[in-house]
């Protein structure tokens, strides 16, 4: 007996188009990359493009661990300006509809603009445009998305566990230590690689913030696929590195939030 | 940006094609697809083909006028195969690579008397098309062009599989050019006064060096320049203009190729094109530490840079320096801010020219040919040299002789000559001859053709001995200025790097990654990090001894 397949109006119908969306600019875009990785110029089979990256000949190494680094280090600060913020718009959460508003207003502004007008500020200041420039420029960019999920968890957390903690005679630090870190932990997660993942890709930020002197990764992968022809396939490869990375970013956030609120926020 | 708008293009393109063909159906109109660099021709000019095209053939044309924004884009199009586009107007280096991959037809336009196994410009030329009225313009174009594209690329190789498979053609018989320009420095006047390098023989010195930031001897030009350099975002042309410098500061004495030959005494033309792992080395190695020097590499934003002073000097090619130059007007100063200068030994050339792609309507192809053709008449070329500010392939003599394409130029540049055009404003008032930017033809013709004046002792001399920023027809100029000699030999036109491509983009993603260490960063990182956790646990000992402290009291 075989089953025929047949077309049921039925909800799940309504996520076809999705569906199909996904495997046309997904998918098969994914798979296009991974077989250009492995072609020459001569469209034949080769090794030489992961050879070519991975000896770092045109430090495509290089830029993959200054992005790394300049990744990390713009995570870190995002989480030390977000926490205290996302923090206090909590605990005065009544009151804070404005604030919240306040803080994602920028996120409505497109980036590309926001970006140039940083520019155009620092020029008018006479700060030379650097490593430091774009730093604050991924840090502005990226503040929003740690502050969202941080708050959303620290906003979720039941206030009487604080009450509970501060009735035991806790004071005050050993209250935020005990209690209210250790339940912010699926949010600090979720804003870390909210952060993280496009702050490794960037290429816009760096590019206009230093005028194109900072080579990130993004801007490497951006060079060979648009500046030049039938360099496919080394920013194929680069692209596959990056696919990797983001992989073993959400594995890493999966095992460190096996919460399902974790997973909800996520 | 220009990935959006390469998108918006091609959407463009599909929706303009899918109208297109049903279109077709409907009229009886002829049609023709013209793919094109954006700003590339005087819009007017489209309209005024329509009706010459009716006054020849006596039908009426339908033009679709398709733009792209870089040779790449326009490849990857082409290469797809379903562009029906019927003709584009590429750079050298792109026809080269479409001929290579067998995607063009040849035109034959410049030798039109049946020689090429009997094949004619005009052979597509149906009935209806009143011989009578058509000229062939092919005379009309500058030889020294046609010359340079011959030696450049008199052999290309069909590599692309099929019956044309190791034939070699040149790149004449396919293309017909329509406008070049030069690759050269664009910089801030006011701003080199200032750091007191503007100089003539300072410069000529410095050459290709200003960019480097080296005077000639291996020394500094200027500290002020240092940080304030901009590079172009573009591997050809900073290649280029590395190998000139390196030529220039004698980086490449007593080197030779793999063949022996020493590089300098190469051809320019031939060095440029000689990408070989030795040079490429030295190229590397000169860009990499041309980025101590730079305030960075630029896209489009160059001439905002140079004009808020944010930089002082950039690579540029002469049509967007002329642009530049043109916008820099400063009434305060009463002077341009801008000006360009191409070093007088050593230059690049470059040209755009138009081509026919096999996968053509061959409906079009007449259309395609009068249209070509009609783009050398002296009055056409006249206004789209107006237009575009790059130099024409039409030559100079053949625009200064021809009456229309003197109006053109007359009225578009204000010149008091009344037996050229009427002399009014858009009122229809007439303009006196002292409101006009210039008082005749004779001041104008030398302006435009020779960056001249005449001064006050009757003297024909140059508007500025360092500055050449009417380049409009370079070789002119240098034959009436000995100050500005240079001579056509000495710009090489540059072939597409072919194998040595992956070299090259690998040396171009070193030299832009090269200087950037982020490690400092993490350290810093790492020690604040440190301090924030040490306080914090500082503090929470600090506490927790005084809460035993006090639990200690209680207890006593």
């Amino acid at each position: 007996m075989k089953k025929k397949f047949k077309f049921r109006f039925t909800r799940r119908a309504f996520a076809y188009p999705y569906m199909i969306f996904l495997i046309v600019f997904v998918v098969v875009p994914l798979v296009i990359i991974l077989i250009n990785a492995f072609l020459d110029d001569a469209n034949k089979f080769t090794f030489q493009n992961f050879v070519e990256f991975f000896t770092d000949a045109g430090g495509g190494l290089t830029v993959l661990g200054n992005s790394l680094i300049i990744g990390l280090v713009t995570t870190l600060i995002c989480l030390a300006i977000g926490y205290p913020v996302a923090y206090l718009l909590a605990k005065y959460h009544a009151n804070s509809r404005v604030f919240v508003l306040l803080f994602i207003l920028p996120m409505w502004v497109n980036f590309l603009i926001r970006t140039l007008s940083t520019k155009a500020i620092f020029m008018a200041m006479d700060v030379e445009l650097g490593m430091g420039t774009v730093l604050f420029g991924m840090v502005y960019n990226y503040l929003p998305y740690m502050i969202l999920p941080l708050h959303t968890t620290l906003c979720s957390i039941d206030h009487s566990y604080i009450e509970a903690a501060e009735d035991l005679g806790a004071d005050k630090m050993t209250v935020f230590l005990k209690t209210v870190l250790p339940l912010s932990v699926p949010g600090i997660v979720s804003g870390i690689t909210m952060t993280f993942i496009p702050a490794i890709s960037t290429f816009a930020i760096s590019e206009i913030l230093s005028s194109s002197k900072i080579f990130l990764f993004g801007d490497a992968i951006n060079m060979h696929f648009s500046k030049t022809t039938n360099s496919f396939g080394v920013g194929s490869v680069m692209s596959l590195v990056m696919l990797v990375l983001v992989v073993v970013a959400n594995v890493i956030v999966n095992l460190t939030s096996k919460d399902e609120e974790a997973a909800s926020v996520l | 940006m220009k990935k959006f708008l390469s998108l918006l293009a091609i959407l463009l393109l599909v929706c303009l094609f899918g109208t297109l063909l049903t279109a077709c159906k409907e009229e009886e109109k002829d049609s023709l697809v013209i793919y094109n660099w954006a700003d590339y021709i005087f819009d007017d000019k489209l309209t005024d083909f329509k009706q010459y095209y009716r006054d020849v053939t006596g039908k009426n044309i339908d033009i679709t006028y398709v733009t792209f924004d870089t040779n790449e884009t326009m490849l990857t199009r082409l290469t797809k195969g379903d562009s029906n586009v019927d003709v584009v107007c590429p750079s050298e280096y792109a026809i080269q690579k479409l001929i290579e991959s067998d995607m063009l037809l040849p035109m034959y336009y410049f030798d039109d008397d049946g020689s090429n196994e009997g094949k004619k410009f005009t052979e597509d030329f149906g009935s209806d098309i009143d011989r009578e009225k058509y000229v062939h313009n092919s005379g009309n174009v500058e030889q020294g062009i046609i010359d340079k594209v011959s030696d450049a690329f008199g052999n290309i190789e069909i590599t692309a599989q099929g019956g044309n498979k190791g034939k070699t053609v040149s790149m004449v018989d396919y293309f017909v050019p329509y406008m070049y320009g030069t690759l050269g420095i664009l910089y801030n006047k006011y701003a080199f006064m200032e750091a007191e390098i503007y100089d003539a023989e300072l410069l000529n010195r410095a050459n290709w060096g200003i960019l480097f930031n080296d005077n000639g001897n291996g020394e500094l030009l200027s500290e002020k320049l240092t940080g304030n350099i901009l590079m172009k975002d573009s591997i050809r042309d900073s290649y280029a203009a590395t190998v000139f410098y390196l030529l220039e500061s004698g980086a490449l004495e007593g080197l030779t190729d793999e063949n022996g030959v020493a590089y300098k005494d190469m051809p320019v033309g031939e060095l440029i094109n000689t990408v070989d792992d030795q040079l490429l080395d030295k190229v590397k190695e000169a860009l990499t530490d041309q980025k101590a020097q730079l305030f960075g590499y630029e896209v489009d934003f160059g001439k905002d840079d140079l004009l808020s002073g944010n930089a002082m000097v950039d690579l540029a090619w002469s049509g967007d320096a002329m642009y530049a130059v043109e916008e820099s007007w400063n009434d305060e100063l009463e002077d341009y801010e801008l000006a360009y200068y191409v070093p007088h030994s050593t230059g690049n050339i470059w040209f755009d020219g138009w081509v026919v792609p096999k996968t053509c309507n061959p409906a079009h192809l007449a259309a395609v040919k009068l249209f070509i053709n009609y783009l050398n008449r002296p009055d056409v070329a006249a206004a789209n040299l107006y237009e575009i500010g790059y130099s024409s392939a039409v030559k100079s003599e053949a625009i200064k002789s021809d009456d229309d394409a003197r109006a053109v130029l007359a009225e578009n540049y204000v010149v008091y000559a009344p037996e050229l055009w009427d002399v009014t404003d858009e009122n229809g008032d007439p303009i006196p001859q002292d409101e006009c930017d210039f008082a005749s033809w004779e001041e104008f013709e030398l302006y435009f053709f020779h960056n001249s004046y005449v001064d006050d002792d009757g003297e024909t001399v140059s508007y500025d001995e360092i500055s050449d920023s009417n380049w409009r027809y370079p070789f002119e100029s240098a034959a009436l200025n000995a100050d500005n000699y240079r001579n056509i030999d000495s710009l090489g036109v540059m072939r597409d790097f072919g194998a040595q491509n992956k070299a090259v983009v690998t040396a171009w993603n070193y030299t832009r990654s090269a200087g950037v260490n982020a490690l400092p960063l993490l350290g810093y990182t790492a020690l604040a990090v440190a301090v924030v956790v040490g306080l914090v646990y500082v503090i929470i000992l600090v506490k927790r001894a005084r809460s035993h402290k006090v639990k200690l009291r209680d207890r006593e």
